[in-house]
C-alpha cells in the first residue's frame, strides 16, 4: 500500500495547499481524486511520488509510506522504482527521439541488462496497445499515442503504483475508451492506480473509489458533478437576410506534405454556437486558425465579416475575432492581469473609449478581480485560461474561436466560459468551440460540425449529428459527455 | 508541425559513421576554416558538405524559407566585407566620379576575396552543422560520447536539446499566431517597440519552455536519471573499419590546415 499520513504542505509558507491529509492507495484498485483547480491534487501526486520535499521545496510535514515503511530517507530514484508519476502534459515528459528509447530510458538508468531492457520495452508497449509504435520517432506521435508511450515508459520501470495526473486531458473519445481499457488491465495485473481528473466522467466507470480534494482537505466525493448543462439547445432558425460572419470557400491547408484541412466550405451566421468535433489530428485546430485569419490557406479563401482574411491586418483580426488557444501560456503577453486585460484596447488604440466598468465586470465574472496586479504567468492553469477568455472577449468582437476551452477547468472556470459563450450567441455574435465533449455540443451549441481527416463529415444540429455519428461508427462521441 | 532538425533515417555511409567521429569531423572542419581563412578552402569544404547532403539523401530544401534566409544573410556578409574593405587593388567604384563629386565606395580584389571568405565560411559552418544533425542519431551520440569518458549526464543534454528543437519551433509559430490574434504587429520602429516585440515574443516562449523544463526534469528524475554513475543502453554506437579510415582522413585535413596556416605547404597554399 502507498500512503501519506497527516501530510501538510505549503509552497510559500503562507497558503496551505494541503492540511493534514491522509490517503491510502491499494494495489489492484483504481482511486480517483477530483476537486477544483488549485485545490492541491497535483501537489498531492507530487508528494506521493516523492518529488515533494526532495525536488520541489516548500514547508512539508507528514510522512510517505510504501508497504508500511517510512521512505523519508530514500532518494527520489529509489522511490521511483515503486511509484511512477505520469504528469499532465505527455509532450513535456518525453526526453528521447525514438519510442523504444523512451520506454527503455528508465531501465537504462537503473543499469538493467540489455536483454531485460528489450523485454521490458516489448511488454510495456504491449500493455498500452502500442507495440506498433516501437520504432516511430516520438515527435511524430499523436496526443493519444504520446500519452500511451509516456505510460509505457513508466511501466518499464516496473513500479507497483501508477499515479496519473489528468490522463484524459489531451485525448479524444476513442483515446479515452482505450485508456479506460488499459487502466482496467493494469488494475487486474495488481497495480495500485491513482487518477487525478477534472473530467470525472471519463474515468468514473472504472473507478473503485472517488475522493474529493477541496479547501486543503480530502474527503469522500459527494457524487455531484460540475455541470454546465441545461436542456438541449434548439437548432436556431436563421433569418434569410442574415449575412455570415465567417466563410470558408474550398479551403485547404498543408503542413509540408501532410494535408491537415481539405476543401472545407462552410459559413457561420450570427447567433450560431458551433461545436467543432473530430478525432485528434482531424484538422480542427488548423481550421480554427484558418477561419481566424491566422493561417493563410494553400487553396480557397476565408472571409471574416465579408472581408477576405488575407487582406486583414493583425488589428483587424483582433477587432473582429477572439481566439483562445490550447496552451494558455502562448497568449499571455503583459506583466499584470490588468494590463493583459487592456492589451487589446491598447493595440486597437481605443483605450480612452472603453468604459472602465466593462473591463472590471469581465474580470469580476472571471473571478480575477482581486488579482489585477498579479503577474499573469504566476496564475494557476485555470485562472490563466479564464484570463485568456476575458482578455480576448472584453472588447466584444463578432466571433469567438475557442480551442478546447474547458480542458483543466473546474466548475468556476466552466461556468465563466459557458456564460461568456452563451452571451455571445444571444447578442448576435457567433462562436466556434473545438471540443471532444458531446455534453458541450448538446447543452451549449446549436450546431455541430464533425471533421474527419481534414474534411467536414457532418454538419447540422447537435442531436442529429450525434445520432448519425452513432450510426456510422463514431458512437463514443455520442456516448461520452465528459462534463457530465 | 515541421520536422526538420532530426536525424533522417537512412542507410547512407554518413548515417552509419560513428556519431563521435561525425562530431569530431564537424569540429575539425570548423577549426580548419578558422585557422586557415581561405575562400577556396572554405568553398571546397562547402562543396563536399553539399555532396554529403546528396549522398545521405538529406534534402537541403527541407525549409526553403530558412535556406533562403541563410543565403540572403551570406550575401549580406559578402556585401558588407566588400564595402568595408578598402585594401587591395581597386577594381571599380560603386559610385563613380561625377563632375567634381566622388568616386565613392571602392571595390577591391582583396575586398571581394574577403567577402567570399566570410560568406562561404558562414554557409559552411551552418550547412555542416545541419548535415551533422540530420545524419546523427542523438541517442547513439550520447552513447558514443559516454564511451569517450564524458558523463552521460552531459551527453544527454544534447539528446534533450535535439528532442525539443521541433517543439520550440512549433511553439514559436503558435505564439506568432497568438500575437496576430491579439492585434500585435511585430515592429522594429523605435527602441520601445523593439523592446515590446521582444517581450511579447520571448515571455510566452520562455514561460512555456520553463514549464516544460520542470515537467521534463521530474520525468527524468522519476525514471532514475542520475541514479548511478553509469547506465546501460538499449542501442549502442559501434566503431568500424570505415570509421578508422574516415578518422585518418579527418586527421589529415586538420594537419593540412595547421601546416597551411604555418606556411609549410607553399605550393598547395598557392592553389587554395
Amino acid at each position: 500500500m502507498l500512503e501519506v499520513h497527516d501530510v501538510s504542505f505549503s509552497y510559500d509558507n503562507e497558503k496551505m495547499i494541503l492540511d493534514s491529509v491522509n490517503l491510502q492507495i491499494r494495489r489492484g484498485e483504481i482511486t480517483v481524486i477530483t476537486g477544483p483547480t488549485g485545490s492541491g491534487k497535483s501537489t498531492l501526486a507530487l508528494i506521493l511520488a516523492g518529488f515533494i520535499p526532495r525536488v520541489i521545496k516548500g514547508t512539508f510535514t507528514g510522512s510517505l509510506l510504501i508497504d508500511g515503511e517510512n521512505v523519508e530517507k530514500d532518494s527520489i530514484s529509489e522511490i521511483a522504482r515503486k511509484v511512477a508519476l505520469v504528469q499532465q502534459d505527455p509532450e513535456s515528459q518525453i526526453c528521447t527521439l525514438l519510442v523504444s528509447d523512451e520506454v527503455a530510458f528508465g531501465p537504462e538508468n537503473y543499469s538493467v541488462a540489455f536483454s531485460e531492457i528489450q523485454n521490458r520495452v516489448e511488454v510495456s508497449l504491449k500493455a498500452v496497445e502500442s507495440s506498433h509504435l516501437a520504432n516511430r520517432p516520438t515527435y511524430a506521435l499523436s496526443g493519444g499515442e504520446k500519452q500511451r508511450v509516456t505510460i509505457a515508459s513508466m511501466l518499464a520501470g516496473k513500479p507497483d503504483f501508477l499515479l496519473l495526473d489528468e490522463p484524459s486531458a489531451s485525448l479524444d473519445p476513442k483515446g479515452i475508451q482505450q485508456l479506460r481499457k488499459i487502466l482496467l488491465g493494469f488494475k487486474n495485473s495488481g497495480y495500485g492506480i491513482l487518477c487525478i481528473e477534472h473530467r470525472l466522467a471519463t474515468i468514473l466507470p472504472i473507478a473503485d473509489r472517488v475522493l474529493q480534494l477541496s479547501e486543503s482537505k480530502i474527503s469522500k466525493w459527494n457524487g455531484k458533478t460540475s455541470s454546465t448543462r441545461s436542456t438541449p439547445v434548439e437548432h436556431i432558425r436563421r433569418p434569410d437576410s442574415a449575412e455570415p460572419l465567417l466563410i470558408a470557400k474550398g479551403v485547404s491547408y498543408s503542413y509540408g506534405t501532410i494535408r491537415a484541412v481539405r476543401d472545407v466550405t462552410l459559413s457561420v451566421y450570427p447567433g450560431e454556437i458551433v461545436a467543432l468535433m473530430g478525432d485528434n489530428g482531424s484538422g480542427k485546430s488548423t481550421l480554427v486558425s484558418l477561419l481566424a485569419g491566422l493561417l493563410h490557406s494553400t487553396d480557397g479563401t476565408t472571409y471574416i465579416d465579408d472581408v477576405p482574411s488575407i487582406e486583414l491586418t493583425a488589428q483587424d483580426v483582433a477587432a473582429k475575432v477572439a481566439v483562445v488557444f490550447q496552451n494558455p501560456n502562448h497568449q499571455i503577453f503583459e506583466r499584470t492581469v490588468q494590463r493583459e486585460q487592456h492589451l487589446v484596447f491598447d493595440v486597437l488604440d481605443s483605450l480612452d473609449e472603453v468604459p472602465s466598468e466593462r473591463s472590471e465586470d469581465v474580470l469580476l465574472a472571471a473571478g480575477l478581480a482581486d488579482l489585477k496586479e498579479r503577474n499573469p504567468f504566476s496564475l494557476s492553469h485555470g485562472q490563466k485560461r479564464r484570463l485568456n477568455v476575458s482578455s480576448v472577449t472584453v472588447h466584444e468582437p463578432l466571433v469567438y474561436l475557442f480551442d478546447e476551452p474547458f480542458i483543466g477547468q473546474d466548475e468556476i472556470g466552466q461556468n465563466f466560459i459557458t456564460q461568456t459563450i452563451r452571451k455571445q450567441g444571444e447578442s448576435g455574435g457567433a462562436a466556434i468551440l473545438v471540443t471532444h465533449d458531446s455534453t458541450v455540443a448538446t447543452s451549449l451549441c446549436n450546431r455541430l460540425i464533425f471533421m474527419e481527416r481534414g474534411s467536414v463529415l457532418l454538419d447540422g444540429s447537435p442531436k442529429i449529428v450525434l445520432d448519425r455519428l452513432r450510426e456510422i461508427g463514431y458512437g463514443e462521441y455520442a456516448d461520452l459527455g465528459v462534463l457530465s | 508541425m515541421t520536422i526538420e532538425h532530426q536525424s533522417t533515417e537512412s542507410g547512407s555511409i554518413l548515417h552509419r559513421l560513428n556519431p563521435s567521429l561525425k562530431l569530431a569531423g564537424l569540429i575539425i572542419i570548423t577549426t580548419g576554416i578558422l585557422i586557415y581563412p581561405s575562400w577556396r578552402f572554405s568553398g571546397l569544404l562547402l562543396l563536399l558538405t553539399i555532396l554529403g547532403f546528396k549522398a545521405s539523401n538529406v534534402p537541403l530544401d527541407v525549409s526553403k524559407r530558412r535556406i533562403r534566409f541563410l543565403m540572403a544573410f551570406s550575401a549580406l556578409l559578402f556585401a558588407f566585407q566588400v564595402l568595408m574593405t578598402a585594401n587591395g587593388t581597386i577594381l571599380f567604384f560603386i559610385i563613380p566620379k561625377y563632375d567634381f563629386m566622388g568616386p565613392f565606395l571602392p571595390v577591391t580584389d582583396f575586398g571581394i576575396e574577403k567577402g567570399f571568405d566570410m560568406s562561404l565560411r558562414f554557409l559552411l559552418v551552418v550547412f555542416s552543422s545541419m548535415l551533422f544533425v540530420s545524419v546523427t542519431d542523438p541517442t547513439l551520440l550520447a552513447h558514443s560520447l559516454t564511451r569517450l569518458g564524458i558523463s552521460y549526464r552531459y551527453s544527454f543534454a544534447l539528446v534533450i536539446a535535439l528532442r525539443f528543437l521541433p517543439l520550440f519551433d512549433m511553439e514559436n509559430k503558435t505564439v506568432k499566431m497568438a500575437q496576430r490574434s491579439r492585434g500585435i504587429s511585430i515592429s522594429v520602429r523605435g527602441m520601445s517597440r523593439i523592446l515590446r516585440t521582444i517581450r511579447y515574443t520571448f515571455f510566452p516562449l520562455l514561460v512555456s519552455a520553463l514549464s516544460r523544463v520542470d515537467a521534463l526534469s521530474l520525468s527524468m528524475d522519476g525514471r532514475g536519471f542520475g541514479h548511478s554513475k553509469s547506465r546501460t543502453y538499449l542501442r549502442k554506437s559501434s566503431w568500424t573499419a570505415l570509421d578508422s579510415a574516415v578518422l585518418v582522413l579527418l586527421s589529415a585535413l586538420l594537419l593540412a590546415s595547421i601546416l597551411l596556416t604555418l606556411g609549410f605547404l607553399p605550393q598547395i597554399s598557392a592553389i587554395i
